[in-house]
């Protein structure tokens, strides 16, 4: 892959900024909340005004890795500080930028602990941006584990329902896979015999084929977790439902893609035959995933819960993309983890404002909504049609790309993955006639409408979904920039 | 996206506002103007009126296009690596004239809601739906890619779950958008993957962007076999009975019926139901190369016309008979097209019919609404009651459509269902213009039932109330509960009750005007339309049997009405009664909708759901939790080991080391 230096360190800017804003933050008082949210806030869009910048400004025709910035960090290890954006990383830099900014003023009515808070929410984002960004495997490694660790204190202290439960449910979980994966990384550092964990390098390395298989499963697994892969899918669920409105929305709109983005970027780059020898497995995997989640989602009766099985869904269409291994389904499976984090995102945010109110997310007891608050529930509409497959939305192309692709790899798996679409619809349609339709509940009429300032983030959400779904081109041949070359490397 | 407007063909600009308007009228109303009502009112109509005419001024100025050269005019929408979709407009005279049908009855229903729907609360995001469904039926229509069509498709259906649950806080409204919505996307799967199937047989050849015109080319050259064929033919058959209702997933369309009037004159009977027909019309030569498929999909359509007629003779909702004709209707023209398919026939009968149909459709829905509108119930018992043939102009219409409907010369359903019978005549089974003259015998009668019934009123103490009365106990759980609803959400807006007529306000008899003027002119049209689309008429040499058969037909089941129904001794009981099996048989629908609920708690929700659920609670997440408890578990009972016991320790350190020396030792 050719590298074109940054000629302004775009990347590292991108990434600091919030680390920036979070020392900031350490010096102002607890009730300086004007002061702490603009902080966080002006952290947050510089790096969402950079991810658009990179997004926008990479040159597709030139191809290769754009904007690289190369620091010689342990020579002893060969471990060098080395960002990068490619076709596939920068519409996952721009979902996370888009997230986390939405996220900081989805969460402006917080009241309880709104300095840590912020604090712990821009540590969490550094280490996304940071895995999104890295073609070497340390910091990659680094980032991931930056980015797990606030999670747990996020859930434990800000959280809801059965909280300290999930909290360390998810964080065992993931440490768990975290054992998976650091054996991977260095079998493969050992092997190489290059004392490198330049990705790129380790890449040009003709790896034996147990050494390949034997990594690619351990990360497989290792990641798979992150990424809800069933049957290690039970942690997000609890997580999401658990977490605070902005939590869940890095959490099920960027956290769980690290998972699927890493064995992109990580297993199937450096270990090619690893994975051409388990790509039924994945498939096999992924699409139980899909039918499995839509109906375990049809029979919850939590807000979030529904939200958190149609993860499970949807990520196993990016596990499907992931295990054509053409150049159609990996189009897919990248656009699907934009898609499906918007979406994601914008679900969470909706819930978040309505749970803030009500406390209550059960969607026997909520109902008539739409009456109530016909903003707030146009937002979760929107998402849940989006969910739900309708065309003109992002997650539409993103899913159709995967499927054709599917049959044409794995014909019955990719049948099953089509016709679980329908219980999909039922699904996304009858929470939203239980929450939205019907008389409303006196107990909830006398709550206001989302105002325009809250309704912002959700409009910035909706806007993403609905360009980039009358105007796929513009993703797709982003991805495809960077997806040709690296199935002709395989 | 390669939108170049400078080098654009003014043509493909004509046919992107005749979509693109619609849509930015939806949007616009959405976002910005959805609190103010005139300002939306006039966003909708303008951005409907553009392309209406436009639509009028292709129509008559494109020339050349013809069935086997259509113009195709597209730029790519989306290039992925195989997958490519094209967006662009594939006009030929049959999506041209559907292209008018759809544009004129659009813009017609927009001027009646302008006096149905005044004063509703929702009053702007109903025209902003109803332009997303101008937007995407314009887009189905003209649709260059089989990909696009999906996509307006799939729009459609969204368009009509929103309209359908327009009055969203009543359950059945809701209940109603969601079933139709679920309901015809299990056919819409059958679709999707009919088309992924398309391109995983064509493997070798790049099929570009899944063109209408390469698929119909499929059957033609027969690049696949005919077994591929069918299987494509019937899955893409899936979709077509799913949004035009036919068996066994026709069930969503009469619930359909709890949206406005106006959209059930739209959207459930003149245009979006005929979108599946028009897509058989549509890919007419693909089908026609598989007998199997066209085959089944005639034995299909016509179980459908003959459940759809028998239960139609038992409704009581005016918009229920209503719903179940239009069933049977779209049958006609699935049957008209099979048979052609099958005798190497033209798709002319069964296209004629849809564009007959969706004029004397509307004008009967439409009119069903003046009646709805002004006495404030569905049930046109009540409404004859209350004096409904007193409202000159709806009454005058609703006689034509009916006889339109009927099959009576000379309007114009007379020409066009005479077509249809024709071309099952050629079949060698007569089974089937058997099984379409018995259709055309009970959609007379039921029709008639109901003009009878509005036309002579009975005063209150004919014996013929008492049946009625006794009847609503009976059928109590079957259309009772559709009775009275639509005037609960809709009466309570300060509408006229039954003390402050104003007749008929203008907007809403004009289009009844116009649409009357269409049923009675346009069986006349009939040699020029086939002109048009087929490039040349064929004389037809007239089937004196089946003419006389046919006519024969509809005027027993009007005759039988008339004993039935409309005389001044009959008792309102039909001769149904007489069979009190077969009548429940009919008022519960067939069990239709019994099916599909057992369907869906049973199978659905009571067992996969159900078993998946209970499998991620306790065997996934059940042993984690497991693996979690057990690591607790066997810590402590390590701890145990921790004693601080001095001498245990020593004991345990000595026989450790005993072992290891005893190893070594014979180890040696």
């Amino acid at each position: 892959m050719t590298e074109h230096l940054a000629s302004f360190p775009y990347l590292s800017c991108m990434l600091l900024s919030p680390v920036v804003g979070l020392f900031i933050l350490l010096f102002l008082k607890e009730h300086q909340r004007l002061a702490i949210r603009m902080v966080s806030l002006v952290a947050a869009g510089i790096s969402f005004g950079l991810s658009i910048y990179t997004f926008v400004s990479y040159d597709k025709a030139l191809g290769g890795l754009q904007f690289v910035e190369k620091y010689q960090w342990v020579k002893a290890f060969g471990i060098t500080y080395f960002v990068g954006v490619e076709g596939m990383n920068a519409p996952l830099l721009l979902l996370t930028g888009i997230v986390i900014f939405t996220g900081v003023l989805t969460m402006w009515e917080l009241q309880e602990r709104v300095k840590e808070y912020f604090i712990f929410q821009l540590a969490l984002v550094t280490g996304v941006f940071g895995v999104f960004m890295s073609y070497d495997m340390f910091f990659f490694f680094l980032f991931y584990e930056i980015a797990v660790v606030p999670m747990y204190i996020l859930i434990l202290i800000w959280g809801s329902t059965r909280k300290i439960y999930a909290a360390m449910k998810l964080t065992l979980y993931l440490m768990a896979g975290s054992g998976l994966i650091i054996p991977g990384i260095l079998l493969l550092y050992s092997s190489s015999g290059l004392f490198t964990f330049n990705m790129l390098q380790l890449h040009a390395v003709q790896f034996s084929p147990w050494v390949q298989k034997l990594t690619f499963v351990l990360m497989y697994l290792g990641f798979g977790v992150l990424a809800g892969v069933w049957p290690f899918h039970t942690w997000s669920p609890v997580g999401h439902v658990a977490a605070p409105t902005a939590v869940s929305m890095l959490h099920a709109g960027v956290l769980m893609k690290l998972g699927s983005f890493a064995i992109l970027r990580v297993a199937m780059y450096l270990c090619p035959q690893g994975f051409q020898y388990w790509a039924q497995f994945m498939g096999l995997l992924a699409a139980t995933g899909i039918v499995y989640g839509v109906f375990v989602g049809l029979a919850q009766t939590d807000l979030k819960y529904v939200i958190g099985y149609s993860s499970v869904s949807h990520m196993g269409i990016v596990g499907l993309g992931l295990a054509t291994g053409t150049v159609d389904g990996l189009n897919g499976a990248v656009f699907q983890m934009f898609a499906h984090g918007v979406m994601t995102a914008l679900f969470f945010s909706a819930v978040g404002y309505i749970y803030d109110r009500t406390h209550t997310r059960d969607i026997h007891e909520l109902g008539g909504f739409s009456k109530i608050m016909p903003v707030a529930s146009a937002f979760f509409i929107t998402a849940a049609l989006c969910g739900a497959g309708v065309p003109g939305m992002a997650s539409f192309w993103a899913e159709l790309l995967v499927l054709i692709a599917a049959v044409k790899v794995f014909p019955i798996r990719g049948l099953f993955a089509i016709a679980s679409l329908v219980i999909g619809a039922l699904f996304a349609l009858r929470v939203v006639q239980n929450t939205f339709f019907n008389e409303p509940n006196p107990k909830f009429t006398h709550f206001e409408d989302v105002s325009p300032f809250l309704g912002l983030p959700r409009m910035i959400l909706i806007g993403f979904l609905i360009f980039f779904g009358l105007f796929p081109q513009v993703m797709v041949s982003m991805i495809k920039s960077s997806i040709v070359p690296f199935i002709q490397g395989m | 996206m390669g939108f170049n407007i400078g080098s654009v063909d003014p043509l493909f600009l004509a046919c992107f506002a005749i979509v693109a308007l619609p849509a930015l009228a939806f949007g616009t109303i959405m976002i910005f103007t959805w609190r103010r009502d005139n300002l939306s009112l006039g966003i909708s109509l303008t951005c409907s009126t553009i392309p209406l005419i436009l639509a009028w001024w292709l129509f008559f100025t494109v020339k050349g296009a013809t069935l086997a050269e259509p113009i195709i005019l597209q730029v790519n929408w989306m290039v992925s690596d195989a997958v490519v979709v094209p967006f662009g407009f594939h006009l030929d005279p049959v999506s041209l004239l559907m292209l008018v049908i759809v544009a004129t009855i659009s813009w017609l229903i927009q001027i009646y809601s302008i006096g149905y729907m005044e004063g509703d609360p929702g009053f702007a995001r109903y025209y902003a739906d109803l332009s997303l469904f101008g937007m995407a039926m314009l887009s189905l229509v003209s649709a260059s890619g089989m990909v696009q069509l999906f996509i307006s498709w799939e729009l459609v259906g969204l368009a009509s779950y929103l309209l359908i649950g327009f009055w969203y806080e009543k359950f059945s409204a809701s209940e109603a958008g969601k079933k139709a919505f679920v309901v015809t996307r299990f056919g819409d799967i059958g679709f999707y993957m009919g088309l992924v199937f398309l391109l995983y047989f064509m493997k070798d050849i790049s099929l570009f962007g899944l063109g209408i015109a390469d698929i119909n080319n499929i059957g033609l050259t027969q690049k696949l076999t005919e077994a591929q064929i069918t299987l494509c033919a019937l899955l893409i058959f899936c979709g077509v009975a799913g949004k035009s209702a036919q068996f066994p997933i026709h069930v969503w369309l009469p619930d359909a019926m709890e949206g406005p009037t106006p959209v059930s004159a739209l959207l459930h009977s003149a245009t979006m139901v005929a979108a599946g027909v028009y897509l058989m019309t549509r890919l007419f030569p693909f089908f026609a190369a598989s007998a199997t498929a066209m085959a089944v999909v005639l034995a299909i359509s016509t179980i459908t016309l003959i459940l759809s007629s028998t239960i139609g003779m038992v409704a009581r909702d005016i918009k229920q008979v209503w719903a179940y004709s239009t069933i049977s209707q779209l049958g006609f023209m699935a049957m008209g097209l099979a048979a052609a398919g099958l005798a190497h026939g033209t798709l002319f009968a069964g296209y004629y019919h849809l564009t007959t149909h969706a004029a004397f459709k509307a004008l009967l829905f439409l009119c069903a609404g003046v009646f709805i509108h002004h006495f404030g119930t569905n049930d046109f018992f009540v409404m004859s009651k209350d004096g409904g043939r007193k409202l000159m102009i709806p009454m005058v219409t609703v006689t034509i459509a009916a006889l339109a409907l009927a099959g009576i010369f000379p309007f114009s359903g007379f020409f066009s269902k005479e077509l249809v019978l024709a071309q099952l005549w050629h079949l060698d089974n007569k089974l089937w213009v058997g099984l379409g003259l018995f259709g055309a015998f009970l959609t007379a009668y039921y029709t008639f039932r109901v003009i009878f019934v509005l036309l002579f009123p009975r005063p209150d103490d004919h014996p013929a109330w008492q049946t009625y009365y006794v009847r609503e106990e009976v059928a109590g759980h079957g259309h009772g509960a559709h009775g009275h609803e639509e005037e609960e959400a809709h009466g309570s807006h300060g509408h006229g009750g039954h003390g402050d007529h104003h007749g008929v306000p203008w907007v809403m008899a004009f289009p009844l005007i116009v649409l009357a003027g269409f049923t009675l002119v346009l069986g006349f049209m009939q040699t020029r339309i086939e002109k048009f689309l087929l490039g040349e008429s064929h004389p037809h040499e007239l089937n004196y049997l089946l003419l006389v058969l046919a006519v024969g037909c509809a005027l027993g089941g009007i005759g039988m009405a008339w004993l039935d129904w409309g005389r001044a001794r009959a008792n309102w009981s039909g001769f149904l009664s007489k069979f009190p099996m077969l009548e429940n048989f009919f008022i519960q629908k067939w069990y239709m909708d019994h099916f599909w609920r057992w369907f869906l708690n049973t199978v659905i929700y009571g067992t996969f759901s159900r078993i998946f659920t209970y499998n991620d609670r306790r065997v996934v997440d059940g042993g984690v939790d497991a693996v979690a408890l057990g690591t607790i578990g066997s810590g402590r009972l390590l701890s145990f080991i921790q004693t601080a016991f001095l001498q245990l320790n020593l004991l345990f350190m000595v026989l450790v080391l005993a072992g290891v020396g005893i190893y070594l030792l014979m180890g040696r």
